[in-house]
């Protein structure tokens, strides 16, 4: 179900004040950004498979030019980089890894959302994993026009306006779909992926390149990594009963 | 063995008289059995059975899972409550008795009551008409009497209503009693019943299915007259004909008999063979709510076959192929049905079905093939030979160039080479091969053709126009480049030496012009300057628009398409030929006319030059060029192939298969080899036939994916066999929109626009999706109908996205062109053609509407002037400025579409400022937000229009009102600023 919920007076004009003077920040969040803890319905297992994605080139520490909107250019004190490529050390952030094959039974949504918050006219998180039947919000924190235009294939597309700060849409996915991007119109720098699987199997690698997933039942699994520019590359792995299974992929942009 | 005695009485033998008889009466019992048995063992049967039996198995199968499903620790839990329920009951028994003994006894009062008022009533008004008779008499004493009759009885029955009243009371509070104390269980059994549902009802469906001794009797021989659940599915068409013994009758469609799954759902499985699987695609096909739903339209009408069959064989079942055959023939009793004219489509043309309602509505959507195959009759031209007597295909511009100024655009040379093998020189080219084809293949013919080709130039270059044109200015070939890929011309041509007419199925709109590779060594840069700048001073009746070029842009793109080149076709002349084969020809066209003697001295008479043009107008004559190009004196020639409007019908006894004994005896095989390898049937005859009567049509190096795409749509070309009535392309609405749609496929308005969701195929080469020329969804609603005509006539006029690089090309169409897509728009919208003039908004919808424009931040995309550049963002994100709204959007569409862009054309830009609710409902934001401080002032500037807050946040909330202030905002505000 679609929602708005303004969050209080207060807290609007306490969020505007704080943002035009460069702050920032979110002043009352409504929900969770922590990696999905879902509830599992089937024999939930012990197994984990974590990991590592490397990266052979260096990150291009391209700058997004934000001079069309004087709102966004005056959120940001430091250059932005961008997005697309987000690299330190070799490693790789910013993928997407989940269990595409040999997951079996059904698991039932997490009960606490999955946050998309438009914050300094950027999307964070820039990736991240949802399940279907859970809930999505949308949050615009910025005091500037954002619309947010999910472009599925498989789900239901949408394109909303949020004029207002503080502003927040609800929305859920039926379908599994890897990935959802989603864009904003106003600023066409804007971008974001989203993971919709129907298993709570998935996590995207951080700073330092590294993932883990866990909980898994012992099975055979097919694993695949997926980066919005780099492609996709799958590996299969077993994995024992509350065992670990240690996994790396090696990512290099094609003209390097 | 003695013989047997003779009585003298009677003239026959006796005994065998009797064995005649005995041996005739089994005979005839053993045929009347045999005649029941053949009566009853109907093939069919045996599908309904089976088909019967593996339902119920599904169906018990998913009863299992779904009892398996269920909670059983919740089950027991509810039984258990049940349980306790009835013990509490039983433990109550006394007091039950007591109540429902009292019960019946009220029950038998309530009878007896009920009863005596009754009597009681009828006395009364037989009383109430003798007093009555009373009155007229006028006998006082009667009256009296009779008045105090009534009295009586009236008293009586009302004391008698209230006793019946009493009782009825007593009696629900009775059985009130006993509901309640018996509700517990009630409940428990109910929540049990709700736990169970699904498994419950899945079991009653399969006990229903269940044989039992009914089923058997039922379906018995000789018994299964009554109400057997075995028995033949059919539908009655009316409208749609069927031919027998050359009547037309209304069409039975018995095909569900044995096809039991083919309107259900759920037998899409692996495990779901023929004939026991769902028909695909449920929404357009047979479903009641579809298009096509299976009690109006049957099976045969599309798929064709027997109507009335109910046997496999007679059906007409077509195999698509010899392993196919076998096995057909193995496990059904395959055989061909000679006398049937239209045997089942085979499945992988079952689309060709579809034509006979739909032959004039030029898109069939949801029909790949069909849709391929109609592209490829339109781009290679097979209308311009063979007349097509549909609608989508009659009135059809030229499919090649005109003709008429040919000398000034390429060299004779080049011709006469182009002419000898087109695909050479430019391999996805629609133009076939006519020449040095298989038949035509010996020495001599080799010769003749030589012959021909020179002719047909020398006679073209006789009749064309000549000119000069100066060399174009100088280009940049990269500005070029970047110009014929993002100004427009990549929507209807490439320029790719390696391209595949194939790898641009199932929208070859980039083929709609020609593939320009090679261009440089085909025209001089000089027409080719003057041509895209103006292609109409070439051809008046071109269909090439002009994109209005500079002549800077014009000499870029010249130098771009200049630059590719290939030496082998420069500087060319025409070869010489060889006149004796030559003059043999010109002297084999004399002597039709005239005697052997006349045609030499007439073929004496000739200069070389008269040899050469007189072969060259037979040759045309011959060849039928002037179908697809415009040629002096041949303007009002008739086409000359086969006419293929009945083809799909025509009896497989008059296709020619020649000599040729590999090629499969169906309608289907013969057309594809034939367009595959057109002069195939001439194998082994070209030593029997003349020269002139070889097969003369042209290859057009189709793929077996072209051929089969154009061989479904031939296959659907058939005799009328749907009332007229009943067609999809004959009323005023489907007729316009086919009309537009024959337009915009003949000006390849797709090749830039998405158009009912196909099209935008310059989308290949333009990345930036923003940089796109628009979607036309909705555009019928969109914009008034005087605008939308003043534009397509001249697109220059306005210009709505001053930042985009592409551009709307001129055609220059005619008034009656522009009437067809303008009402074609309108149309498929569903949208009248006139609009009545706003009114000017009050203050307060323009007060709103200001503030709001504001507060929603619209500006931030719609630029404040018609050529503002700069409004905050990148030029390909922009949108249109509203200053041009009151001129070209219709006032009635703009609150609709903003209040949800994308049920008008999904995937726009333009974001939702109203969220959707699940009942359809719109919600809006303002009211909320307005209570901010931050929007104080807004709130006061609004207010002085409201007399009370209250009314203010009611005008707010609802979206309609808001997009109404809006869209006068836009129209009253902003344009008089």
């Amino acid at each position: 179900m679609n929602k708005y919920r303004l969050t209080t007076l207060s807290a609007i004009l306490l969020v505007f004040v704080f943002v035009a003077c460069g702050g920032g920040g979110d002043a009352k969040p409504a929900v969770e950004t922590s990696a999905p803890a879902p509830v599992s319905e089937s024999a939930a297992g012990g197994g984990a498979i974590s990991g590592v994605i490397n990266y052979s080139n260096g990150d291009p520490d391209a700058v997004i030019k934000m001079d069309a909107d004087p709102v966004c250019l005056g959120l940001h004190t430091e250059p932005v980089e961008t997005e697309t490529i987000v690299a330190d050390a070799g490693k790789l952030a910013n993928v997407f890894v989940y269990v595409k094959e040999g997951v079996s039974g059904s698991y039932s949504p997490p009960e606490e959302a999955q946050l998309l918050n438009q914050e300094g006219c950027i999307y964070i998180p820039h990736v991240a994993g949802i399940m279907t039947g859970q809930k999505l919000v949308i949050r615009n924190s910025d005091s500037t026009l954002h619309n947010v235009h999910a472009l599925p294939k498989n789900n239901e597309e949408f394109n909303q306006g949020q004029p207002f700060q503080g502003m927040e849409l609800e929305k859920e996915f039926d379908t599994q779909e890897v990935m959802v991007r989603f864009k904003c119109d106003v600023h066409p720098w804007m971008g974001a992926y989203m993971g919709v699987l129907d298993h709570p199997f998935f996590a995207v690698s951080g700073a330092d390149g590294s993932f883990e997933i866990d909980g898994l039942p012992a099975g055979d699994y097919v694993i695949e990594a997926w980066h919005e520019t780099l492609g996709t590359q799958t590996q299969s792995v077993s994995v024992a009963a509350d065992g670990a299974v240690d996994v790396t992929f090696d990512f290099a942009s094609a003209a390097g | 063995m003695a013989a047997p005695k003779k009585t003298p009485d009677r003239h026959y033998n006796f005994r065998g008289m009797n064995a005649v008889f005995a041996w005739s009466s089994i005979a005839l019992l053993v045929t009347t059995l045999w005649m029941v048995w053949d009566d009853y063992a109907k093939p069919w049967k045996r599908f309904q059975a089976e088909f019967r039996e593996r339902e119920r198995q599904q169906l018990a199968a998913e009863a299992e899972t779904e009892k398996a499903k269920l909670n059983q620790n919740e089950v027991a839990r509810i039984q258990q409550d049940v349980a306790n329920e009835e013990v509490t009951l039983e433990g109550k028994r006394g007091e039950f008795d007591e109540l429902e003994a009292t019960l019946i006894k009220i029950g038998k009062n309530l009878y007896a009551a009920d009863a005596r008022s009754r009597t009681t009533k009828s006395l009364l008004d037989t009383e109430r008409f003798q007093y009555d008779s009373a009155l007229q008499s006028g006998d006082e004493e009667r009256i009296a009497k009779r008045r105090a009759e009534v009295e009586r009885l009236a008293a009586k029955h009302t004391e008698q209503r209230n006793e019946l009243e009493a009782i009825t009371e007593l009696k629900k509070s009775l059985e009130a009693e006993i509901k309640n104390k018996r509700s517990g269980l009630a409940d428990a059994e109910k929540r049990l019943a709700g736990l169970r549902l699904g498994y419950d009802s899945l079991q009653e469906r399969v006990a229903k299915l269940d044989k039992k001794i009914d089923y058997f009797l039922l379906n018995a021989p000789l018994m299964d007259f009554v109400l057997p659940a075995l028995k033949i599915d059919q539908v009655i068409l009316s409208g749609l004909y069927n031919d027998i013994n050359f009547t037309d009758v209304d069409r039975v469609d018995r095909c569900m008999t044995c096809h039991l799954a083919a309107t259900r759902m759920g037998f899409e499985g692996e495990e779901w063979k023929q004939p026991f699987r769902s028909h695909p695609r449920p929404k357009l096909f047979l479903s009641a709510s579809s298009p096509h739903p299976y009690t109006e339209f049957g099976c045969t009408t599309c798929h064709g076959g027997l109507d009335r069959a109910t046997d496999f064989a007679r059906a007409g079942h077509s195999p698509i192929d010899d392993e196919q055959k076998r096995g057909w023939i193995e496990k059904w009793g395959w055989e061909k049905q000679k006398y049937l004219d239209t045997p089942i489509l085979p499945a992988k043309y079952s689309e060709a079905g579809c034509i006979g309602c739909h032959a004039g509505n030029v898109w069939i959507s949801g029909s790949e093939l069909l849709d391929i195959g109609r592209q490829l009759i339109d781009k290679m031209g097979c209308y311009a030979c063979h007349k097509i007597g549909y609608e989508a295909y009659e009135d059809l511009p030229r499919p090649g160039p005109s003709l008429r100024k040919v000398a000034s655009k390429i060299s004779p040379g080049f011709a006469y080479k182009w002419i000898s093998a087109p695909r050479e020189f430019r391999p996805t080219t629609w133009m076939p091969h006519f020449f040095f084809q298989p038949n035509t293949s010996s020495e001599e013919n080799l010769k003749r053709q030589e012959a021909e080709i020179r002719a047909i130039v020398a006679y073209v270059w006789s009749q064309s126009a000549t000119g000069e044109y100066a060399p174009a200015p100088t280009g940049d070939a990269e500005r070029g480049q970047d110009l014929f890929d993002n100004v427009g011309c990549a929507g209807c041509h490439i320029r790719d030496a390696e391209a595949k007419r194939d790898d641009f199925f199932p929208q070859i709109n980039r083929l709609h012009g020609p593939n320009l590779i090679r261009a440089g060594s085909k025209v001089s840069s000089g027409w080719l300057y003057a041509w895209i700048k103006d292609p109409k001073q070439y051809n008046p009746d071109t269909r090439m628009p002009s994109l209005r070029l500079t002549d800077q842009e014009a000499a870029d793109i010249t130098a771009y398409l200049m630059s590719s080149r290939e030496p082998a076709y420069e500087n060319l002349s025409i070869p010489e030929v060889d006149k004796t084969v030559r003059d043999e020809l010109i002297l084999s066209y004399l002597e039709n006319n005239f005697t052997i003697e006349s045609s030499h001295a007439k073929l004496d008479k000739m200069d070389e030059g008269e040899r050469n043009r007189y072969l060259g107008e037979e040759t045309i004559q011959k060849y039928g060029c002037w179908g697809c190009h415009d040629l002096e004196g041949f303007e009002n020639a008739k086409p000359i192939g086969v006419e293929l409007t009945e083809e799909g019908s025509k009896p497989i006894h008059q296709f020619d298969f020649g000599h040729v004994h590999d090629v499969p005896h169906t309608r289907r095989d013969w057309i594809k080899t034939k367009l595959m390898e057109p002069r195939i049937w001439d194998q082994g005859k070209e030593e029997v036939k003349s020269y002139k009567e070889l097969y003369r049509m042209p290859n057009f190096g189709m793929s077996e994916r072209e051929a089969e795409a154009v061989v479904a749509n031939v296959l659907g070309f058939t005799k009328a066999y749907v009332l007229k009535s009943r067609r999809a392309d004959q009323n005023p609405e489907t007729a316009a929109i086919a009309a537009g749609r024959k337009l915009i496929t003949s000006y390849n308005c797709q090749g830039c626009h998405l158009i009912e969701d196909q099209g935008h195929a310059i989308k290949s080469v333009i990345q930036d999706v923003g940089q796109l020329p628009p979607n036309l969804a909705s555009q019928g609603a969109r914009v008034q109908a005087e605008w939308l005509f003043g534009y397509l006539h001249d697109p220059s006029s306005v210009t709505m996205r001053p930042w985009l690089d592409v551009r709307m090309p001129t055609f220059g169409f005619k008034d009656a062109q522009v009437n067809t897509v303008v009402s074609y728009f309108q149309t498929r919208d569903k949208t009248d053609a006139f609009l009545s003039t706003p009114t000017v908004a009050d203050p307060r919808h323009r007060a709103v509407g200001r503030v709001t424009f504001g507060m929603l931040q619209c500006a931030k995309c719609h630029p404040a002037g018609p050529q503002a550049g700069t409004a905050g963002v990148t030029a390909a994100e922009l949108a249109p400025s509203l200053l041009l709204a009151p001129g070209r959007l219709r006032h009635d569409w703009v609150p609709e579409w903003i209040k949800d862009p994308q049920s008008f054309v999904r995937g726009t830009n333009m974001p939702a400022n109203f969220a959707k609710m699940k009942d359809g409902s719109y919600q809006s934001p303002l009211a909320q937000a307005l209570e901010a401080p931050m929007f104080a002032s807004q709130k006061a500037e609004m207010m002085r229009y409201f007399d009370s807050e209250e009314e203010l946040t009611t005008f707010l909330s609802d979206p309609d009102q808001v997009v109404v202030a809006l869209r006068d905002h836009i129209w009253w505000n902003l344009s008089s600023n």
